[in-house]
């Protein structure tokens, strides 16, 4: 009975243990997908800016 | 300079290539040396195994702040705030550690002890030791990524909480505690266990150790790149607003 005991400990302690790196890794997961949205919105940004600059051409007479 | 600055980006390239099948092979033959190799322990029987991640866990948070201290030196000295996302990156890579040697050490303490927490201080000084690099997280959170004057205040913190490592090291030396004395890293002594279990202990450092160095790497090019893209969002806002 306490050698269940102890396994069922054993068990939840190496859970415990991978289930943080687990979540850890989700985290960071999110944090690149959050920076690259960023960039995505950066880029379009940048290319609204430069069609906003770039010269109109002037009509023929 | 160019060399050095060609040095280490080589170092850094190798890391990518090293260091996940390093950390994965390592850590497979950790587990199945817990769990299989290494002989059970007579008087705590089958929840001792959990030493396998308990102690490489806390010795890899120790390295992280380790990490997080020096590169907040540099952050102070050479006002570069590339070495501000390293500490950042170590800093999380620490509290994870810190966090799952507390968690690992409650399930192993409730067999043993009787109970999953007491105020002894090794445990208090390693609490104390999350608490800490949780809230230089928390603090580093709420500023601006690019406030170069908040990353000094944390650096300042950063340096005077890793004093506690000291502390929670030679807790169980200085004050009597719950929490037994060291079998392995034992003052001036060898290794106080069979060679079986000291061969999965290595093998667990290495699985562990390598696992917190790629975390750490990840996690601070993520910052970096975080402090990048804000200060090119800070750029684009003044372009749009001229």
């Amino acid at each position: 009975m306490e050698h269940l005991m102890q396994l069922e400990f054993l068990f939840a302690g190496f859970a415990v243990f991978w289930a943080g790196i687990f979540v850890y890794l989700l985290l960071l997961q999110g944090q690149l997908r959050a920076l690259q949205r960023e960039v995505d919105r950066l880029e379009e940004r940048l290319a609204e800016a430069e069609t906003a600059a770039a010269p109109r051409p002037t009509p023929r007479p | 300079m160019n060399s050095i600055s060609g040095a280490l980006r080589t170092v850094y390239g190798w890391w990518w290539l090293v260091l996940p099948p390093v950390s994965g092979v390592a850590v497979m033959a950790m587990i199945i040396g817990a769990l299989v190799v290494a002989p059970r322990e007579i008087v705590e029987g089958e929840v001792q195994r959990l030493l396998y991640i308990h102690f490489p866990s806390i010795l890899a948070a120790y390295g992280a702040f380790a990490v997080v201290a020096v590169a907040s030196v540099v952050v102070l000295w050479r006002r570069d705030m590339r070495w501000d996302a390293v500490a950042r990156g170590a800093a999380t890579v620490g509290v994870l550690f810190t966090g799952l040697t507390l968690a690992t050490g409650a399930l192993w303490g409730k067999p043993v002890w009787g109970t999953y927490w007491t105020w002894d201080a090794r445990l208090t000084s390693t609490l104390v030791l999350f608490l800490i690099y949780a809230a230089y997280l928390l603090a580093r959170a709420m500023a601006d990524e690019l406030d170069e004057a908040a990353a000094r205040f944390a650096a300042v913190f950063a340096i005077l909480g890793a004093l506690d490592i000291p502390l929670v090291m030679f807790s169980v030396t200085w004050w009597r505690t719950l929490h037994p004395q060291p079998i392995v890293l034992r003052p001036g002594g060898n290794p106080a266990m069979p060679p079986e279990m000291l061969l999965v202990l290595l093998i667990a450092f290495l699985g562990i150790g390598a696992l917190a160095v790629w975390l750490t790497v990840l996690r601070s090019e993520a910052e970096w790149l975080a402090k990048r893209t804000a200060a090119l969002r800070a750029v684009a806002d003044r372009y749009e607003g001229a």
